[in-house]
């Protein structure tokens, strides 16, 4: 792929990048998975994204990378999600990727994925299917990141809800050499993956929505299609309108993202935003998707599973709706009364 | 595979990025309101674009260009842009300000006439708006047509020079005090089969002979809605709407802008602000859910920009709009009922503000609350026009 200009579609995924992305994603969809499999990563999958300049989409051209923007990196989230196709795309570039770069360490093209270690130990999505793991602690009040080849980390695997890997990792202290990352890498790596993940549950709301439609038009009970009865229309509707929202908080903090960048003061509101937004609209539509549906809904048969277990998953990583709301209400106390509305408008430095 | 009807799923546009354009427009409302708060000129209100009538006041933003600021010049207007209109709305109902006087007048008789009406409507009314010298109301309910619109009673026979009005108009917010309001009339006989059809708006004088006021008392004990009775009341012939017999289509043309507003989700944003003070203060508990609101405002704050923009650009936002009016009413009762939940009444006072306790303000949410889902589209209307659009019905 060529470098993508952000100028020329600045605010939007340009839609001939957008198509290929959703084209690839459906050749690489898999039509039928069973209760016993977990998610693998798809190498053949894997190789087109990197041929299309897609694993490495952010990256700095100068290595290797597609030199992009946020637009377009949440453009490729949301297709995945919304195909429902896994694949460690945020880990890959916009964590794992970006530690590298922020600590100056060059990067061959590999499958990595990233965490946030604690005590010797990280819980780390896609882990076992990574080439390496960059993991990232605090140290001295710093922050330090090693990049660890799989093989010298001790992994238990664990699995979400939707049976994406989320393994548990814990490193040896002499296997890792140690490099300086830069000043707030902590908070930012939360921010970079509540974004990736809102982006995500974005997309896999979007099918929802497209599911509930199918539906409620092509079943027919008491003699007409469930759609022609108006309390599954307004079933429908909330889940509609709640995805609606989830997307227009997305869609502002990914402009805020990358117009202003995230040391910008207001960048960490408008991702907290986009989580806690996303995260309640996943309570909605769950709920309101399972009640039209009805039992077919329930069956591992039925692909509603395959959107709704990963949403489930998802908001409850990189800070639960908790952790968001708590972050904003503190904000909003902090800031008082006179200035609240500002708050919403401009934003303002929160603690996360 | 299902992504092949995606278009159906984007039923709002794209946030668009204003930011920093209107700084300086936002900062002007915001000092102007600080120095009228801080003078005692009004205290924050919830629901002020109904409970908040204030001439004075109106003048005051007039004054400053803030009523009709999107009417051209020529009519009087200040030429600016829909969207900065949307701006300094906002600014004015996060603020709680008084706006209730110009409001119908400002936000939809103005577009409505510079898009249906005759250059001497224009002429004679646009300058008395954008001057916040003229004030309106709406007749479009009536006691047999609520959500049903289209089955208005109100009959607006010709005779000579004009049109003979007679029917009964029902919760015209403001009538008491307004000039004028815009009347939805059958000016042909109802067709079963084409129910929309036959139907015109007149300009009609509030004072006008035959016109009967009747006020309807909230449960506040405040006063804001009225019964308006028409007995034949004369309407000149140059005081018809647009098309006689197009009524329903220039309604529901504007409905991107009734529905879409500030006003759908800011109606309780002063209640609020005086929540998190209280929390600030330890006088109410912080409660984390408080943060869910503050996120949702902020997403709606972006979702309804989003529209003004579309509506700026000349597209049909209606669909975009409901989105917008079923999530941000739901969210001020929310707002309401939250509040509401936090406080022992029996307990120790909150700390009286000057401008506007927590108490005021949390007994005028719960109960204007039943308002916010009725009024210009009941919440399940409005799941109707988003089903519609996803091809439900």
């Amino acid at each position: 792929m060529t470098s993508v200009d952000a100028a020329e579609h600045a605010g939007t995924v340009d839609p001939d990048l957008l198509a290929m992305m959703e084209s690839l994603f459906a050749t690489f969809r898999r039509d039928t998975v069973s209760p016993d499999d977990v998610v693998t990563l798809d190498r053949a999958l894997w190789t087109a994204l990197t041929e299309l300049g897609l694993s490495r989409l952010t990256g700095a051209e100068e290595h290797g990378g597609s030199g992009a923007s946020w637009y377009d990196a949440a453009g490729l989230l949301s297709a995945a999600a919304a195909a429902a196709v896994p694949a460690p795309l945020a880990e890959n570039d916009l964590l794992a990727g970006w530690l590298l770069d922020s600590a100056g360490l060059r990067s061959e093209h590999a499958v990595r994925t990233a965490g946030r270690l604690e005590n010797g130990v990280a819980v780390v999505p896609w882990a076992r299917c990574a080439d390496s793991i960059v993991l990232l602690r605090e140290a001295g009040g710093g922050w330090e990141i090693a990049e660890i080849p799989i093989a010298d980390v001790s992994v238990t695997p664990g699995v979400n809800l939707a049976g994406e890997p989320r393994d548990v990792v814990s490193v040896a202290d002499e296997a890792a050499r140690w490099h300086p990352a830069p000043e707030g890498a902590g908070d930012e790596f939360m921010l970079r993956g509540a974004l990736a993940r809102a982006a995500q549950i974005c997309g896999a709301l979007e099918s929802v929505v497209d599911l509930c439609v199918l539906h409620s038009t092509q079943r027919t009970q008491f003699g007409r299609a469930l759609a022609k009865f108006q309390a599954v229309q307004h079933l429908v509707a909330d889940i509609a309108a709640e995805t609606a929202l989830a997307r227009s908080a997305t869609g502002a903090a990914v402009a805020q993202v990358s117009d202003l960048g995230w040391s910008d003061e207001a960048t960490a509101l408008s991702v907290a935003v986009a989580k806690s937004c996303a995260s309640h609209a996943v309570s909605v539509v769950v709920r309101n998707a399972h009640q039209v549906h009805g039992a077919i809904g329930t069956t591992f048969e039925h692909d509603l599973h395959r959107y709704t277990n990963p949403v489930l998953s998802w908001r409850a990583e990189f800070g639960s709706a908790h952790t968001w709301d708590t972050a904003l209400a503190r904000a909003a106390i902090r800031t008082g009364r006179g200035d609240l509305w500002s708050l919403i408008t401009d934003g303002r430095p929160i603690r996360i | 595979m299902v992504n092949q009807n995606r278009g159906a799923t984007r039923l709002v546009p794209r946030s668009v990025q204003n930011r920093g354009r209107h700084d300086g427009l936002r900062a002007e409302v915001r000092a102007f309101l600080r120095g009228q708060l801080d003078s005692g000129v009004f205290a924050p209100g919830v629901d002020t674009w109904l409970t908040g009538w204030n001439p004075e006041f109106s003048s005051l933003l007039a004054e400053r260009g803030w009523v009709g600021m999107s009417i051209p010049t020529e009519f009087g207007g200040r030429g600016r842009s829909h969207v900065e209109r949307f701006v300094v709305t906002e600014e004015l109902l996060a603020a709680g300000a008084p706006v209730a006087a110009h409001w119908i007048a400002d936000r939809q008789i103005a577009p409505s006439l510079l898009k249906f009406g005759t250059e001497p409507q224009k002429k004679r009314f646009l300058p008395a708006i954008s001057r916040a010298e003229c004030f309106f109301g709406i007749g479009m309910s009536e006691p047999e047509s609520g959500s049903d619109l289209a089955s208005v009673r109100t009959k607006a026979a010709e005779t000579e020079g004009g049109w003979l009005v007679s029917g009964t108009k029902l919760w015209t917010s403001g009538a008491h005090r307004a000039d004028y309001f815009f009347v939805l009339a059958r000016t042909s006989p109802r067709d079963p089969d084409r129910r929309h059809d036959g139907l015109s708006q007149f300009i009609v004088d509030l004072r006008a002979e035959g016109v009967e006021i009747r006020p309807i008392i909230s449960t506040t004990g405040q006063h804001h809605f009225n019964e308006v009775q028409m007995e034949e009341v004369f309407v000149p012939a140059d005081m018809v709407l647009g098309n006689v017999g197009e009524g329903w289509k220039q309604v529901t043309s504007e409905l991107g802008y009734e529905r879409s507003g500030p006003e759908r989700f800011l109606s309780t944003f002063p209640l609020l602000a005086a929540t998190a003070q209280a929390m600030e203060r330890e006088e109410l508990p912080t409660e984390p859910d408080i943060g869910r609101l503050i996120a949702r405002t902020v997403g709606l704050h972006h979702m309804s920009s989003a529209v003004a923009s579309a509506l700026q650009r000349g597209e049909d936002a209606s669909t975009a709009a409901a989105v917008v009016k079923t999530l941000g009413t739901v969210m001020e009762g929310d707002i309401a009922d939250f509040a509401d939940t936090l406080g022992d009444a029996l307990g120790a006072p909150l700390t009286d503000d000057p401008v506007g306790s927590f108490q005021d303000l949390l007994r005028m949410a719960v109960l204007q609350r039943p308002g916010f889902t009725l009024r210009g589209g009941t919440t399940e209307v409005l799941r109707g026009v988003i089903a519609r659009e996803l091809g439900l019905r």
